[in-house]
């Protein structure tokens, strides 16, 4: 994985921290992220620790410092904000996947046989395009269409 | 890492809830004072275990909490913290009580003959 990507993986994991967490370890956070991945640790690894802990900090209760009326919060904030870091990490890990299925040699692994190039009707795939959409980053989807395999 | 007692009362052995993670931490500053980044190479070096970023930071801030450990000034963009006097007992505590019970398994273990 290059590193801008990394690093907007990385700064994604700790965006899903609360703001407090992020102003006190944000900055070092990141910066150890960078060293740990320099190291060779994954850099999933790293930004899935990091959205673990996302998930802990938000339903670990506080202690309450000031007994001051706050306006009353929605119940299921906590919840929602650990789904959503759960679910980003869901999303980052088939990123990941995505990635590393696209940049390897999956079509000479392939256990099919090859087939020729069947045309790509426009009509089926993206108006206008008479040629396959090239998958740049993600998994091809193969959909199949009277036994012929079609890349759009 | 869950040693304690089976009465229910809090006992002096604060850490026996912790985690193994806050456990490992407190042994790595009880060496001096760290930031993250060498607390996980000395913790990786030490106990051959290592943390996540995330789990670290766990830590941390629940032994912060706790008052076992405290932040010293930032030195750029690191923190280092340091283990504190009630930190160092508590881990003292822990050690005593994780090895009456290594202690008490092993002799199990003998009179078992396994």
């Amino acid at each position: 994985m290059d590193e801008p990507r990394v690093a907007r993986l990385v700064q994604a994991a700790l965006r899903c921290y609360p703001a407090r967490w992020q102003r006190r370890h944000g900055d070092e956070a990141a910066e150890l992220a960078t060293l740990l991945i320099r190291d060779g640790t994954p850099a999933g690894s790293v930004a899935l620790s990091y959205l673990a802990g996302a998930a802990r900090e938000w339903l670990t209760p506080r202690p309450v410092r000031q007994p001051v009326r706050r306006p009353r919060r929605r119940p299921g904030r906590r919840l929602s904000a650990a789904a959503c870091a759960l679910l980003a990490a869901a999303c980052s890990l088939g990123v990941s996947a995505g990635l590393l299925a696209s940049a390897g040699p999956a079509r000479a692994a392939s256990p099919s046989p090859a087939r020729p190039p069947a045309p790509c009707q426009p009509a089926r795939c993206q108006p206008g395009s008479a040629e396959p959409v090239p998958a740049v980053g993600r998994p091809q989807v193969i959909i199949r269409v009277a036994g012929h395999g079609r890349s759009c | 890492m869950a040693v304690g007692r089976r009465d229910g009362k809090a006992g002096p052995d604060v850490l026996r809830r912790a985690g193994e993670a806050s456990v490992l931490v407190l042994i790595s500053l009880a060496g001096g004072p760290r930031h993250g980044y060498a607390l996980i190479q000395d913790i990786k070096e030490l106990a051959g275990v290592e943390l996540g970023p995330g789990t670290l930071y766990g830590a941390l801030d629940r032994l912060e909490r706790l008052g076992l450990i405290e932040p010293l000034p930032a030195e750029d963009r690191r923190h280092p913290y340091r283990i504190t006097a009630p930190g160092a007992a508590a881990l003292r505590v822990h050690l005593d009580e994780v090895e009456r019970v290594s202690a008490a398994g092993r002799l199990r273990l003998q009179l078992g003959g396994i």
